[in-house]
């Protein structure tokens, strides 16, 4: 893991008053991988596919494994590549069991404002003309890549874009309705908000499908290019 | 005198004769039972109790915060009414349950205050607080959003929750002052 010493971070949608401050804490370098996961559950029966109960995963969970105890013949391949295909609360299970835990939206969003080169390239835009040109780059062979493949940021970790999404721990406080294309503002019925949203930084387009991409998801919901990786506080003595 | 007296009786005996019926426990919970969750609660007493503590009875449950200013009275008052009308046909076999999502102002005083001002029969409510990890497991659970906003406030979606007396939500009223019928439906229908 990697140390961070945090800062401020301005959530997307907020108001001034609402950065977030972020505390100091150690990032995984890399995003969980299947070898990794597999001996997570070989240790931890109750999260193996066709084990893991409905509350807690859909019907896709793992569905790339070949068994619930092997990755199968393409195991080759995808050992060293993302874990995907697994709920929330089975990546908050796995960081649990390492005595790790997920990072929240602004400690994730805080390290992935780096570029190989700054720590926060949220001016520079040809870094997220880059990270927009990958959201935009479909992926026809529906394979991975291994983990480590795209660039190490100015803190040391890799794959934070380019590779695969990845889960928070508080991905469910991105406030849309749904279906609604209107969502400029919080429905008052459905949602209890007591300020204003504007989004704060309009050109980082890339962070708006990040928002969007949470905002779509539901805890037991397993999707073929999110995965995760874990954090740990820093205790400071 | 006496003619009065047994019909009275009578009445009374017809009027105490609805179908109370005697849900069980199952000995394994459904794989989509929210009581599969292992977290501890602390209600408004200080007692710990896991969520399963709840099962054998049907419960009518909500996410709030204490300190909200807007919708939580209001999707409180939106479950009293569901509670008015449970009342009626089921006395007192119904729980109802409202869960902090702000744990770290909502202690079990402040549970307790909450209850006094809403005139919460205790008997029949109880008010949860966790810790933010369990929090945020139950929240998503119950498919819950919320988010810290401005002037310590959350802005939270409002869903009332029924659950099943084996933990599984059978429906979910979503937003403010609904008219509760299908709710209402929903409860009954665990009763047939």
């Amino acid at each position: 893991m990697v140390y961070l010493k945090g800062g401020t971070y301005v959530p997307l949608y907020s108001l001034d008053t609402l950065k977030s401050i972020v505390k100091p804490f150690q990032m995984d370098v890399y995003p969980v991988t299947n070898n990794q996961y597999l001996s997570f559950v070989l240790k931890n029966e109750n999260w193996q596919k066709g084990k893991a109960i409905q509350l807690f995963t859909d019907s896709t969970y793992l569905k790339h494994w070949a068994t619930s105890w092997s990755l199968g013949k393409d195991s080759n391949k995808i050992k060293n590549a993302p874990v995907v295909n697994v709920s929330w609360y089975a990546a908050k299970k796995y960081c649990e069991y390492l005595g790790k835990r997920l990072p929240t939206v602004a400690e994730w969003e805080f390290a992935a404002m780096a570029s190989e080169t700054k720590a926060n390239a949220s001016t520079d835009s040809g870094f997220y003309q880059k990270i927009v040109d990958w959201y935009a780059k479909p992926n026809h062979n529906h394979t991975l890549g291994n983990i480590g493949g795209t660039f190490k940021n100015f803190y040391g970790i890799w794959d934070m874009h380019g590779l695969v999404w990845e889960w928070t721990q508080d991905f469910n406080s991105a406030l849309t309705s749904g279906e609604s294309r209107s969502d400029s503002s919080l429905d008052k019925d459905l949602f209890c908000g007591g300020g204003a949203v504007n989004a704060k930084n309009l050109k980082n387009y890339a962070a708006f499908m990040r928002y969007a991409m949470r905002s779509s998801l539901k805890a037991k919901y397993s999707v073929g290019n999110l995965g995760f990786r874990c954090v740990k506080d820093v205790i400071v003595h | 005198m006496k003619n009065i007296l047994v019909i009275i009786s009578m009445i009374l005996l017809l009027s105490s004769c609805h179908s109370k019926k005697e849900f069980k426990i199952p000995e394994q919970f459904p794989d989509n039972s929210i009581f599969n969750l292992t977290s501890e609660w602390k209600t408004q007493d200080g007692r710990i109790v896991p969520l399963k503590d709840f099962g054998g009875k049907i419960n009518v449950a909500a996410m709030i915060f204490t300190s909200c200013r807007s919708a939580c009275p209001r999707i409180t008052a939106d479950i009293q009414r569901i509670e008015t009308e449970v009342q009626k046909k089921h006395k007192d076999e119904v729980g109802f349950l409202l869960i902090s999502m702000d744990p770290d102002r909502d202690t079990p005083e402040k549970l307790k205050q909450f209850a006094l001002d809403h005139h919460l029969d205790l008997s029949r409510w109880t008010l949860l607080t966790g810790n933010d990890d369990d929090v945020m497991e139950l929240a998503n659970v119950l498919d819950v959003r919320f988010k810290k906003s401005v002037e310590n406030g959350i802005d939270h979606s409002n869903v009332i929750h029924v659950v099943d007396p084996a933990g599984v939500i059978v429906h979910q009223q979503i937003g403010l002052a609904v008219d509760p019928v299908e709710t209402l439906n929903a409860i009954e229908k665990l009763y047939e």
